[in-house]
């Protein structure tokens, strides 16, 4: 009888984790990636990763503390067992990617070094320069090479996964994929999938994500009949620096490590930077948090910087919007031995060094906070039962989702550093989970199913493409439309949001669906045709950006990275205390009202026309009880007062 | 050093403000169809724009699909991913330099040589298709030369062992080796191997004959160099001499000839040759010891 | 051998040492042997007498002795480093033309001066190694070390290639000194290479000058003098030698016989 296998899509590092941790359990895996594992997206992160770790804790820290700060941050959308389970875990992380060789930055006693993130009071993130996430992703592929060098592990570089097999009682028996060197369509059965794909910037055109970021993966899973959850949810980052093809990252370390944001107090004062004097700059940020400065949470950080250009005009060019980054205050060795790898990369693409002269930067759409929907389960105390087959399933039996392409972890906003604990946590998570599966599963192996399920699933995707292929000329260029997509979305659907553009950009995108129909291809050939690979990817990425613009359009509040100016609520206006308390109780009533009515996940299916159907899903809030995220808000304190008496009350 | 730097390159990332005064530029392209084909050069015209590097200039190819001479064409076919040089994907051969195409900025190739860029399919590795490689025999070295720390297994063991600053900041460089492959083109002792499948050999088979070919040749520059960082891990030296084995095994580090382009092009300026030489003195010791412990 | 790769022949598995040996070869016997056959050289700049001296001292050990010493410590290093030079050469394409780094091009002048020190070594002997005399090679006598020296020394296309030659093998032997340092790991850093190219230069710079003066000095040799000289010494030493021994030593005829 064959031995059972397990199939893992995606190997950035929460697809490594999985497969690594799988490999260890004595599980035989199968990895599929578009890219070498080794080139996948993850090596982009800069920051770090989050812990609670032995010296914040004698400040006062606790893994409590770390949930607080990450559901807080996240606006309270997120389940928060997962959450919780996964802080508990991160010291836990931190430590075995240290004894992997992660070559994280230390202290002079050699202990590991960390950095202070937004989103938090306490220096949190163990990073390693600014390649945490490439040395990361490395210690990980390391692991896996040596399974693969024992014979547990089977690597299928560049291949594109199609989609999962699914048999007449709905379970998923393996997926469909394409060789994209030679095109060949193969399938592979599997005894359970997991889809580690990452994000889908690339709906957006230009973004912080990697070429290989189209959703594509996590689309053809969902119009296999998987739930989408919190599509609308996307992170943009506050600090990008623009560029043609791409919008290079500046991470949010070189805020960590001191970096200050302003703009001349002067719109687009022509002097050079270093010629204006302190008092006539304005340190936007700072003034307005004065807690937490230029670390508020990304998406107020993002709003902050939005507004000071479009609505304030204080952009410093006159010709496109940017503000300053300001790094020079900083001895040059110190931000060569923390920062060396980003300021090298503004240096490279700006050609100005930002020791000597400050960045100027931009926001830019950086992470999709949504993803597939999937479950877990709970234990009394609010934790996850670890080896429970449910954690991290999807709606489709025996279909996994991990990593970025999950919904779980981060809720409306995503603090900095938290991603890559989340998908190096999920994956080692899903791993014992699935072994429970696989042992009690009676219904022989996958490879067991019919030959029919396999060779009717191969034949369809091979029609599918072979039509694509043969599509008459004369029709659509799908770089173009790609480019038209992506300013629709990104004009749209970013830091900003009104319904009326809502719906005109859903107009547009149904128009642009129905023109990518008719792409045609300037490349019909059948031997590593990029052509087809992207034409497909992006027929795939409608079914996203609808189930994103129909969220954002329905979802009528504000809540962490989805802000719409109609329906927010702005602070109190009185100065009479009375007056003010009576507001003060009113905005509390009003924050019950809207999160009776919207602290719910968005889950999406599509229906049999490829239309996206919305649902709403209650959120587990049982071990942080929500409460206004009042960051810089006029008459915070009044708010605040009265919550914490409504609090206490109840 | 005392004959370094011969001129004839512009320095990487050479910086200057000026934006040449032009509307557009002419890209040559070596195209292949496939691998045992012949290759051939392709001209396109593309239209400039501020900001644009190799990619974008690429991007605009494929989005044309049409040469210099307005005959419709399939678009290149090019490796890339991160777009900020990291993933080490977009390795090709641009004005005859081994480098990046991400980080080739237009605005720099232009003041090299005016209204022309070349761009060639890495020499060292077999074309796949136009400017796309194989690079799976960098990736197999690795293997070889066991680059990862033998832990025992992914459960909680608490902390790992500590490490000085100075030990990171050695460590650090060696770990940011993103496998592009630049110090394998332009090594003059690391040469091409392209294997063809038999009409009778399985796939399997194939990929192991592959494998063993270059397992016996030589590992390269990246290769030796991660075998220090290892070897330098407080628990990857556990197998140091495993490792070694592999150094002073068929294609191993005496294949070197300290030509030093390897340095000199590595674009995460990793210092390669301080990894030879001391990858050079433990092979010597290693060797010696085993003779002498026989 | 580790599990990896296939055992191949002899040469693939040991690879390693024997570029090592090779490596090794090349300072000892052979770049040593060089170093000195230069300094004996150059004596002739001190003069004639004293370069005869040191000739001559060289030739004491006897004939059987200097010829296992020449094949054990010269001949058989030589030729080990140069055929298995050509087969390391083989297995590299200089691309000089790409990468136009100072280490690089010395990578390629590295092989380029080997193989011109190969034909010159091989030219060399032949021109005064007195097993060619009857071929028409053989030179050099000696007995008569200054003015057969300076006498095959003497035309013009002979010293270029002299000078070609000598100054090949010492660029080889500098810059093989300069790559073994990294290939035994002597110097490793980035710094003690770059001080270790400044050594290598100075010593291959030495040398150059130490082979080019010798040529000039034979170049300069008072030829009549010097026969004059040498045959003054033979009498010499024949007439110290006929005192003790029998004058017919079979010795001495085998040395009139290969000098001849
Ligand atoms: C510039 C940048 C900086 C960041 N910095 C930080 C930071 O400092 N700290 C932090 O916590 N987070 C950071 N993040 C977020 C974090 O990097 C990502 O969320 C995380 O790396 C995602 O990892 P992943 O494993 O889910 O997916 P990825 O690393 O994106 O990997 C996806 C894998 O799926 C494969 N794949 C995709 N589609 C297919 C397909 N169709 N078929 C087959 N395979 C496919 C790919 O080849 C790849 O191997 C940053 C993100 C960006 C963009
Ligand atoms: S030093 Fe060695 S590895 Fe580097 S380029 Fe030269 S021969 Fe190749
Ligand atoms: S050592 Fe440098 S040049 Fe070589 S593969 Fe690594 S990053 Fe690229
Ligand atoms: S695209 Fe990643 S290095 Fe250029």
């Amino acid at each position: 009888m064959p031995k059972q296998r397990v199939m893992v899509i995606g190997g950035g590092l929460a697809g490594l984790a999985a497969t690594m941790k799988l490999a260890e359990l004595g599980i035989d895996v199968d990895l599929i990636s578009l890219t070498p594992v080794k080139r996948s997206h993850s090596v982009c992160a800069q920051g770090g990763i989050n812990s609670v770790n032995a010296r914040t804790r004698q400040l006062g820290d606790s893994e409590d503390l770390h949930l607080d700060d990450t559901v807080y941050g996240g606006d309270f959308l997120q389940h928060q067992p997962p959450v919780k389970e996964m802080v508990y875990w991160a010291p836990k992380i931190i430590d075995l990617m240290d004894r992997l060789g992660v070559t994280f930055n230390r202290t002079s006693e050699g202990h590991l070094d960390n950095r202070r993130f937004g989103g938090t009071l306490f220096k949190r993130t163990a990073f390693a320069g600014a390649t945490t996430g490439q040395q990361l992703l490395y210690a990980l592929d390391e692991q896996v090479r040596r399974w693969e060098a024992e014979g547990r592990v089977k690597k299928f570089e560049s291949w594109n996964y199609l989609g999962p097999i699914i048999d007449d009682a709905g379970i998923c028996r393996g997926v469909v994929a394409q060789d994209l060197i030679s095109m060949e369509i193969r399938t592979y059965p599997a005894d359970a999938v997991i889809i580690a794909t990452g994000g889908c910037g690339l709906l957006y055109g230009r973004s912080t994500m990697s070429l290989v970021c189209n959703g594509g993966a996590v689309s053809r899973t969902f119009q296999a009949g998987a739930k989408y959850a919190n599509a609308e949810f996307i992170q943009v980052h506050p600090t990008a620096i623009p560029g043609a093809d791409k919008l290079r990252l500046m991470s949010e370390s070189a805020r960590g490590e001191g970096g200050r944001v302003w703009v001349p107090r002067t719109p687009h004062d022509e002097r050079s930077p270093r010629e204006i004097p302190e008092s006539e700059r304005y340190y936007f940020l700072e003034e307005r948090y004065p807690e937490y400065g230029n670390l508020v949470p990304r998406d107020i950080a993002t709003r902050e910087i939005f507004n000071v250009c479009v609505h304030e005009g204080l952009s410093v060019d006159a010709d496109r919007q940017c503000v300053y980054l300001d790094l020079t205050h900083i001895p040059r060795e110190e931000l060569d031995r923390k920062l060396g790898g980003i300021l090298s990369i503004y240096e490279k693409f700006q050609g100005v060094d930002p020791r000597d002269e400050p960045m100027k930067i931009f926001p830019a759409v950086h992470y999709s906070m949504g993803g597939l929907w999937v479950d877990y389960e709970r234990t009394a105390d609010g934790g996850l039962n670890i080896g429970s087959p449910v954690n991290q399933a999807t709606n489709i039996p025996r279909l996994y989702a991990i990593g970025e392409c999950d919904y779980q972890y981060h809720g409306a906003n995503r603090l900095g550093a938290n991603s890559l604990l989340s998908c190096i946590f999920s994956g080692l998570m899903v791993a014992p989970g699935i072994e429970t599966l696989l042992e009690s599963s009676d219904d022989g192996t996958a490879a067991d199913q019919p030959s029919s399920l396999f060779e009717g699933a191969r034949r369809q995707r091979q029609q599918n493409f072979d039509a694509l292929l043969k599509r008459p000329g004369g029709g659509e260029n799908p770089y173009l439309l790609h480019q038209q997509l992506g300013e629709v979305m990104t004009r749209t659907a970013t830091v900003v949001r009104f319904n009326k553009d809502l719906e005109q950009a859903y107009a547009t995108v149904c128009d642009l669906e129905q023109r990518a129909a008719k792409c045609s291809l300037s490349d019909t050939g059948n031997w590593t045709n990029q052509n087809v690979v992207f034409t497909a990817a992006l027929i795939d990425m409608f079914p996203l950006a609808k189930t994103l613009l129909k969220g954002a359009l329905q979802r009528d509040e504000c809540r962490g990275a989805h802000y719409k100016p109609d329906f927010a609520m702005p602070g109190l206006e009185a100065t009479d205390p009375a007056e003010r308390r009576r507001q003060a109780e009113a905005w509390c009533d009003k924050f019950e009202e809207r999160n009776a009515k919207w602290l719910k996940s968005t889950v999406a299916v599509l229906d049999e026309d490829g239309e996206p159907q919305l649902a709403y899903e209650e959120v587990d809030t049982s071990l942080v009880p929500p409460r206004p995220r009042l960051y810089g808000l006029v008459g915070a304190e009044a708010i605040e007062e009265v919550w914490k008496e409504r609090v206490a009350v109840n | 050093m005392l004959f370094d730097y011969f001129g004839g390159q512009c320095p990487p990332y050479a910086m200057s403000d000026q934006h040449p005064e032009i509307d557009s530029f002419e890209v040559r392209v070596l195209r292949q169809d496939a691998p045992g084909e012949r290759s051939r050069w392709e001209r396109h015209r593309v239209t400039y724009e501020r900001d644009m590097n190799v990619i974008s200039a690429l991007q605009k190819i494929a989005a044309q699909a049409e040469t210099v001479d307005g005959q419709p064409v399939a678009p290149v076919c090019w490796d890339s991913n991160c777009l900020e040089e990291v993933c080490g994907a977009c390795t090709m051969l641009i004005n005859g330099r081994t480098r990046q195409a991400c980080t080739a900025l237009i605005d720099r190739l232009m003041e090299d040589c005016p209204g022309e860029i070349e761009l060639r399919p890495m020499s060292k590795f077999p074309v796949i298709r136009d400017l796309v490689v194989d690079r799976t025999r960098l990736f197999r070295a690795l293997t070889k030369v066991k680059a990862w720390v033998p832990v025992d297994g992914y459960l909680d063991r608490g902390q790992g062992p500590l490490r000085s600053m100075e030990e990171q900041q050695q460590s650090y460089p060696l770990s940011e080796c993103m496998s592009c492959g630049c110090c394998l083109e332009a090594c003059p002792q690391y040469t091409k191997i392209e294997s063809t499948q038999d009409e009778s050999e399985s796939d399997e088979d194939f990929s192991a004959r592959k494998s063993a070919t270059y397992d016996s040749a030589f590992v390269g520059a990246h290769a030796i160099s991660q075998a220090v960082l290892f070897n330098t891990n407080p628990i990857g030296k556990f197998i140091a001499g495993e490792r070694l084995d592999a150094l002073t095994g068929p294609g191993g580090i005496q294949m070197c000839g300290n030509a030093q382009n390897c340095v000199a092009v590595c674009p995460k300026e990793i210092p390669l040759t301080t990894s030879i030489a001391r990858a050079g003195r433990s092979t010597t010791l290693h060797v010696l010891k085993k003779w002498f412990d026989r | 051998m580790t599990d990896t790769g296939p055992q191949g022949s002899f040469l693939v598995r040991h690879d390693f040492l024997i570029r090592r040996l090779h490596s090794l070869s090349g300072l000892v016997p052979v770049g040593a042997y060089m170093v000195v056959h230069l300094l004996v050289n150059s004596s002739i700049l001190a003069s004639t007498t004293i370069f005869q001296d040191n000739v001559d001292r060289i030739h004491s050990v006897g004939p059987v002795a200097l010829q296992v010493i020449e094949w054990v410590f010269i001949f058989i290093p030589i030729l080990f480093h140069a055929v298995f030079g050509v087969v390391i050469i083989a297995g590299g394409v200089p691309n000089t033309g790409e990468y136009r780094y100072g280490s690089n091009i010395r990578y390629t002048l590295q092989r380029a001066t080997g193989i011109i020190a190969f034909f010159f070594i091989a030219w060399h002997l032949w021109h005064m190694h007195h097993y060619f005399a009857p071929l028409g090679g053989g030179n050099f006598q000696h007995q008569h070390a200054s003015s057969s020296a300076a006498i095959a020394l003497s035309s013009l296309p002979v010293k270029i290639g002299y000078a070609v030659g000598v100054l090949a093998c010492c660029f080889h032997l500098a810059n093989g000194l300069w790559t073994m340092g990294i290939t035994w790991g002597v110097w490793t850093s980035p710094r003690a290479q770059k001080h270790a190219t400044t050594v290598c230069a100075v010593f291959g710079i030495g040398l150059a000058c130490l082979g080019l003066s010798a040529m000039s000095g034979f170049g300069d040799v008072d030829i009549k003098a010097a026969e004059e000289m040498e045959r003054l010494r033979i009498q010499e030493k024949k007439y110290i030698e006929g005192k003790e021994e029998r004058p017919t030593n079979s010795r001495r005829g085998v040395d009139r016989d290969s000098g001849g």
